[in-house]
């Protein structure tokens, strides 16, 4: 049985349905990512879980129990925010050790409960200090140990690295992962950054107007997109989409076809499916995007792992594997 | 190898000075001291007799006296007047905080549609004169028994600050980021240790300016204080008001009178100016 289930639940601001009736099972130990768009609903589903928005409709079980309507501070459920929200005016210790005291745990437990978390995000010298006085890296770390003190039935993680800049991001996005590894604690994590959602996630979620638009580990998703906007959103750069029209060859009764940059490769102009202009040659060094134009008005992207000799204006053949071709149908649905 | 040397702007004193700067300094001096002037005054004219007070032009250089002090001693029983005023401002800010604090929490923390609405509604009942309240108030106050009596100024002042008080403490609470009280609830605080352990640490500077700022408004009230009240629950405002008689005004000790009336909440005032300027300067600085 699902550790945490959502069964139909619905979130009404006013007029506006902002979430649309989500069901959703997740595992004991699972980590599971909500990504989407700015506005898709995912914080607003954390949030509900958390117990910090109203739930208009549906259920929320947590461990056979339903918690539809209990109160956040009795859903034993830990949030780490994307502001931090540490208490500011609280020496980090303090701010650790906040819920424990407030349950009347016993002194020498907070003490060892503390410390430990403190070793595992090496705090340790700054136990004394206030939240202001430390960095940003730092301040995500108390937020993360003031979740972890508490061994809580499920972490929260809205956005947690969004304000935290690139090399920081990756280093405690590894961090978050060997924690979650050693704890094995159920985990939901909202981000819209699809590298931390791929990996990170046991299983993603991916929203779109407050729907599950679908849910898969993340290659389940990278390979076996279910819809148009999935194919899209998953996959950096995204997977070139054609009219069947240009593809006949593998189009079989689709409306559109999708392939990956990297299952697209740059050949000469003669003989080739498929025919464009380039627009833009991107060498990363250990990658080459060629962006490229298809009949004047189809820009896609080819991702090679050769250097090219090709320039802007060249016109180019792009041939493809077949086997890797993605077909949806007018509606955007994957056949 | 050539080096380059950074040329650091210096600063000879503390300022630089420039015209402008010095206009700025004289001027607010100058206001400063147009609107102490009065007090001073009055301080001066305490000191005076009754026909050094009045005479012209004033006298700048005499021999001060305390024998306004003492005759406003033997006159009158400051100390009943001054506990009346302690109670009442006292009581009404205590009071008023209690009903202000949960409006202005569940206003900046749990707003809706209305909110801007309510609160503008309540800034406006202050437009009113107070008189225009005067008649339906003083009948309120006759059928429950209540005129000349505490209790009643308690409340009054309670009522006629809580618009300015909720709206000082609505201002201050939006400056607290509410995820620092969802994490409180998260962390499995009730209600109550959401607001004990981190909302009033956090709000301190505002409670304190806006209980002040009240203090001062109700120990200065006297609109109220004179229609409603007489011996008994008279503050010192009516202390004052005595003072001024049918058979004439006498300067000296009505200046006295005066400065015994406002010494305590200057005296306090000075002491708690800073938080009071914070209070009154919300949202201006971030």
């Amino acid at each position: 049985m699902a550790f945490l289930k959502l069964q139909n639940v619905d979130k009404y601001y006013g007029k506006l349905h902002a979430i649309k009736g989500v069901n959703l099972e997740i595992e004991n130990g699972e980590f599971i990512v909500f990504v989407g768009p700015s506005g898709c609903g995912k914080s607003t589903l954390l949030r509900m879980i958390a117990g910090l928005e109203v739930i208009n409709g549906g259920e929320l079980i947590l461990d056979g129990k339903d918690i539809t309507t209990t109160p956040s501070a009795q859903r034993d459920l830990a949030m780490v925010f994307q502001s931090y929200a540490l208490y500011p005016h609280m020496t980090v210790e303090d701010n650790m050790s906040f819920a424990l005291r407030l349950a009347k745990v016993d002194p020498a437990e907070i003490q060892e409960k503390v410390e430990k978390a403190a070793e595992k995000l090496d705090l340790t010298a700054y136990l004394k200090r206030t939240p202001k006085m430390l960095s940003g890296g730092q301040r995500q770390r108390v937020a993360i140990g003031r979740a972890i003190v508490r061994s809580p039935k499920v972490f929260l993680f809205d956005e947690p690295l969004s304000n935290l800049d690139a090399a920081l991001r990756g280093q405690t996005r590894v961090e978050i992962a060997e924690l979650h590894r050693e704890l094995g604690a159920t985990t939901v994590y909202v981000t819209h950054d699809q590298v931390e959602a791929m990996t990170l996630a046991d299983r993603v979620v991916v929203l779109r107007d407050g729907i599950i638009e679908q849910v898969g580990t993340p290659l389940d998703l990278y390979d076996h997109p279910k819809n148009r906007f999935v194919s899209q959103f998953i996959g950096m750069p995204q997977m070139n989409l054609l009219p069947a029209d240009f593809l006949p060859a593998v189009a079989e009764g689709s409306a559109e076809v999708g392939i990956r940059p990297e299952h697209m490769k740059a050949v000469g102009a003669e003989g080739a499916a498929l025919s464009g202009v380039v627009e833009l040659v991107e060498s990363l060094g250990n990658e080459t995007l060629i962006h490229m134009k298809i009949a004047g008005k189809h820009q896609i992207i080819v991702r090679q792992y050769v250097r090219t000799e090709l320039k802007i204006g060249d016109t180019v053949g792009v041939e493809f594997d077949a086997s890797r071709v993605h077909r949806f149908d007018s509606e955007g649905l994957a056949l | 190898m050539s080096t380059t040397t950074v040329k650091k702007p210096v600063r000879t004193g503390k300022y630089t000075w420039n015209g402008a700067m010095i206009t700025r300094t004289v001027a607010s001096y100058g206001v400063a001291l147009l609107m102490f002037f009065p007090i001073f005054f009055m301080i001066l004219t305490s000191f005076k007799t009754e026909l050094q007070a009045i005479a012209v032009p004033s006298l700048w250089i005499f021999e001060p006296t305390l024998e306004n002090y003492t005759e406003v001693q033997e006159r009158s029983d400051y100390f009943s007047f001054a506990w009346n005023s302690v109670v009442t401002s006292v009581g009404s800010t205590i009071l008023g905080l209690m009903i202000a604090t949960p409006a202005a929490y569940s206003m900046a923390f749990n707003p809706t549609k209305q909110t801007k609405n309510i609160l503008m509604w309540m800034l406006s009942t202050k437009m009113m004169p107070a008189v225009g309240a005067l008649i339906p108030i003083y009948l309120l106050c006759q059928k429950l028994g209540l005129l000349d009596n505490v209790f009643a100024l308690i409340i009054i002042f309670t009522l006629m600050n809580l618009p300015i008080m909720v709206w000082m403490l609505y201002t201050n609470f939006k400056e607290i980021p509410s995820e620092i009280l969802e994490a409180s609830r998260m962390d499995g605080a009730t209600l109550w240790e959401e607001f004990r352990y981190v909302l009033l640490p956090l709000a301190m500077g505002g409670l304190a300016s806006t209980g002040l700022l009240c203090l001062v408004l109700s120990w200065n009230e006297a609109f109220w204080v004179l229609n409603l009240t007489s011996a008994n629950a008279g503050t010192l405002a009516s202390l004052v008001a005595s003072y001024s008689s049918p058979e004439g005004l006498f300067w000296s000790k009505l200046s006295a009178v005066s400065v015994l009336a406002i010494a305590p909440i200057v005296i306090f005032g000075w002491f708690s100016q800073k938080q009071l300027v914070q209070g009154l300067t919300f949202g201006a600085v971030k």
